[in-house]
């Protein structure tokens, strides 16, 4: 086995044995999984809350009737979300659309029928989506008392925490009318909670909007249909794959951009901070010296860069198959549609040569930094302003999303320690084949000054004692 | 004999400091070779000028027949000075590593640790991780390393330092074994006992100059002999006997006397002696005292052995090539 596998190998190992690599590896699609899960979890663990309706509006004003059908409407909608929802993994999002509109045409049975018909596994586990609260009947001492004061200390009591179980609400919402303006005084049994205060809100504004077109002699079948109306609004633009009309399809690559260049930042940043760590332990235990006699400083920098690169892509790679396998299980449309990006125009080798120049830069740059540390603290004086310019990408890739050809993005593409990462973010765009060959060419030819640069520096650190600072890192580079 | 190892007036400077000045000798082949200074005398630039991890500033290296040491690299064991090996490696699986960087097969140097380890008494030791070890038992760990590959130049860097007694004589034999299986070894220390008991011939380095190259023997014959004489002495006769070219008071006790009669390069112990009981003077105690290596050292380079010659040395680094 050559040296620099030798070194490779041992790197690698280092770190695949050890606890924090497996938390590592593991971490990202657990918190992944566990930030959609526990939304979903707090929802299910939430209690079923119960809140009366005391309507104390002038006789025939009809707005409790109006709020409650608010509710069930709003209800409905919540419903309806659910059934595509419970679509889409298994029949895509066409046919989550499907359940969706028969859903809409002939209510929540008529959109169960669809997702059985769509999506028969999906439908077979459905489960319809647990309320925030029921609307329960309201206390009869509650009804009879008289409003205002009287009323309000009985509603006080209910939602109080010392009610008797089985008697004890969590809101009380009095309805209102005063000089024709519906409004509601909510008591409520934790003054942080307002599930039913908006929900009250919301219903309160849909009747109201009701009551005023019926007043104003709109038929209520027609009121119901506008309320229910949802614009199509299509947009189109030569750019679009079909020529015309944009689709979700064709924002996607600008999407995967942005995610890539962050990825391949988060990576390369890891990747290069993992090599410095490693060769300030080998320099704080003297092993750097040792290995000096067995290799030349360029197979150990390269072994370690090559290793750590392995852990890099190993990293990348469980990633990637998880989130891939997550992708397919939950919306497989947009599964395909990402691949399908990533192939187009050999977008995914694009990828892969930003990332191979990327880490190649910063990877070898820590690395002759960290030949001159014993501790992190020392490494401070230089990585302290390489992580400084290291935020300009991170701000220049937000602004390629809606501006990829800005000549700021531009510039800054073509500058190549910020390339791997900017051009990332641009590349899905298609900028000028011109520019990306551009970039890549200045980004290797760089990356190539900085493995002499560092070679030299890392040789000359491994065998120093001298205390790090841009001086004496310079003066070891230039061999003065 | 053939030269395993030359050396033709090598320099070293780091920006203003000159640590080594036009330095040549030669080490034989199969020979035990002791590179003998204090600390800052231009011990460890030499050698890593002679491994090739520093270029010489100026001057002519020949080593194994190659004239780089990174071109022999896998035909030298080198241990240096300051030691380190992978805390979470065990220590088979560190002697593997380190020989599979000099060309050995992973499974053989796995085989050969074990073995060693056995040989060093460190059998138990060889599963644990290297940060369970004690200091002496992680050095020889990395001593096993560093020959493991069955070298045929063995470069040693203060090897004994750090080791207690037991250690130190355990690892001389060791060096003698690896003499006695052919290959060269050459040591620094700043430890004259050590290069007295197993050098076939010794380079003494002051100030990164060469002070003196040959054998223990001609090394203590450059420095005067002793007597040791106690009684209740007159200096001024003392000094008026045969070859007797100085005198230093050891102890005092009233009268009695302990003096150290330094004799002058040929001069004959016995004749002083002879003088001093014919001339009466009272000798109760006398002592004849064969100079070390360490006196030939101070009368070679007018430096203390043990003193510390790098101050002065400047921050400057090494530049790579």
């Amino acid at each position: 086995m050559s040296r620099i596998l030798l070194i490779a190998r041992r790197e690698f190992l280092a770190y695949a044995k050890t606890v924090g690599f497996w938390l590592s590896l593991l971490a990202f699609p657990l918190f992944a999984v566990l930030g959609g899960a526990i939304p979903v979890l707090m929802k299910h663990a939430e209690p079923q809350r119960e809140a009366v309706i005391v309507d104390e509006t002038p006789a025939g004003s009809g707005l409790a009737a109006a709020v409650r059908q608010a509710l069930e409407t709003e209800r409905g909608r919540g419903d309806i979300a659910a059934l595509r929802m419970a679509a889409v993994p298994e029949a895509g999002t066409a046919g989550g659309d499907r359940v969706r509109e028969a859903a809409e045409k002939g209510g929540f049975d008529a959109g169960l029928e669809a997702l059985k018909k769509e999506a028969p596994r999906a439908a077979a586990g459905f489960k319809t989506p647990k309320r925030s609260f029921e609307l329960v009947e309201a206390p009869a001492d509650l009804l009879a008392a008289a409003p205002g004061e009287a009323r309000d200390a009985l509603a006080r009591r209910y939602v109080d925490k010392d009610a008797p179980e089985g008697e004890r609400l969590n809101a009380v919402v009095f309805l209102t009318e005063k000089d024709g303006q519906p409004g509601a005084r909510v008591w409520t049994g934790r003054a942080t909670d307002d599930v039913v205060e908006d929900a009250v809100r919301d219903a309160l504004k849909s009747a109201n909007r009701s009551r005023v077109f019926v007043s104003s002699g709109i038929d209520p079948s027609v009121v119901a249909q506008t309320e229910r109306f949802r614009p199509e609004v299509s947009v189109f633009s030569p750019r679009a794959a079909s020529g015309g009309e944009v689709s979700f399809r064709d924002k996607l690559p600008v999407i995967v951009g942005l995610a890539v260049g962050f990825l391949l930042w988060s990576l390369v940043m890891t990747g290069a901070s993992i090599l410095l760590n490693s060769v300030m332990e080998e320099k704080s235990n003297k092993i750097l010296e040792v290995l000096l006699s067995s290799a030349s400083a360029t197979e150990i920098l390269t072994g370690k860069v090559l290793g750590v690169a392995l852990l890099t892509v190993a990293v990348l790679g469980a990633w990637g198959g998880i989130g891939a396998i997550g992708l397919m299980a939950s919306v497989p449309d947009v599964a395909r549609d990402i691949g399908s990006v990533l192939l187009t125009d050999g977008l995914f080798v694009w990828f892969l040569l930003l990332l191979v120049g990327g880490y190649l830069m910063y990877a070898v740059l820590f690395a002759a930094i960290g030949a001159f540390c014993d501790t992190p603290r020392d490494a401070q004086t230089l990585m302290g302003p390489i992580m400084m310019v290291l935020i300009v990408p991170i701000l220049v890739m937000q602004m390629a999303i809606r501006t990829p050809d800005a000549i700021v993005v531009k510039v800054i593409s073509l500058i190549p320690p910020f390339t791997p990462f900017v051009m990332a973010a641009r590349a899905p765009s298609g900028p000028p084949l011109i520019e990306m060959i551009g970039g890549l060419l200045g980004m290797f030819l760089f990356a190539a000054l900085m493995v002499w640069a560092a070679g030299r520096a890392f040789r000359a650190g491994a065998l120093s004692d001298v205390k790090l600072s841009w001086k004496s890192f310079m003066g070891a580079v230039t061999g003065r | 004999m053939v030269a395993a190892l030359t050396l033709d007036g090598i320099s070293k400077r780091y920006g203003g400091f000159q640590a080594v000045s036009d330095l040549s000798f030669q080490v034989e082949k199969g020979s035990i070779c002791g590179f003998l200074g204090p600390n800052g005398a231009g011990k460890t630039s030499t050698l890593r000028m002679i491994l090739g991890l520093q270029p010489a500033t100026s001057g002519r290296i020949d080593i194994l027949g190659a004239d780089d040491g990174r071109k022999v690299r896998d035909r030298i064991g080198f241990l240096p000075e300051e030691r380190g090996l992978y805390k979470k490696m065990t220590p088979v699986d560190a002697i593997a590593f380190f020989g599979a960087l000099k060309g050995l097969p992973l499974p053989e140097g796995r085989r050969r640790g074990r073995e060693m380890l056995e040989q060093m008494g460190l059998g138990e030791a060889s599963k644990k991780k290297m940060k369970e070890l004690s200091k002496g038992m992680a050095q020889k760990v990395q001593l096993i390393a560093s020959v493991v590959h069955q070298p045929e130049f063995v470069i040693l860097d203060e090897p004994f330092s750090g080791l207690d007694p037991m250690n130190q004589q355990g690892l001389e034999a060791m060096i003698r074994a690896l003499a006695a299986d052919g290959a060269t070894v050459l040591f620094s220390t700043h430890v004259m006992q050590h290069a007295e008991r197993l050098c076939d011939k010794v380079v003494l380095l002051a100030r990164g100059r060469k002070a003196f190259e040959g054998t223990v023997d001609q090394a203590r014959a450059t420095s005067p002999r002793f007597l040791e004489l106690e009684g209740a002495l007159d200096r001024n006769a003392v000094a008026a006997l045969p070859g007797v070219s100085a005198i230093e008071t050891l102890a005092e006790d009233g009268a009695v006397s302990t003096l150290r009669v330094g004799l002058t390069p040929g001069a004959e112990a016995q004749s002083a002696l002879r003088a001093a009981f014919l001339g009466g003077l009272d000798v109760r105690r006398f002592q004849m005292k064969e100079p070390t290596l360490h006196d030939a050292f101070i009368a070679l380079t007018g430096d203390h052995p043990d003193e510390d010659q790098s101050v002065g040395k400047t921050d400057t680094m090494e530049a790579a090539r």
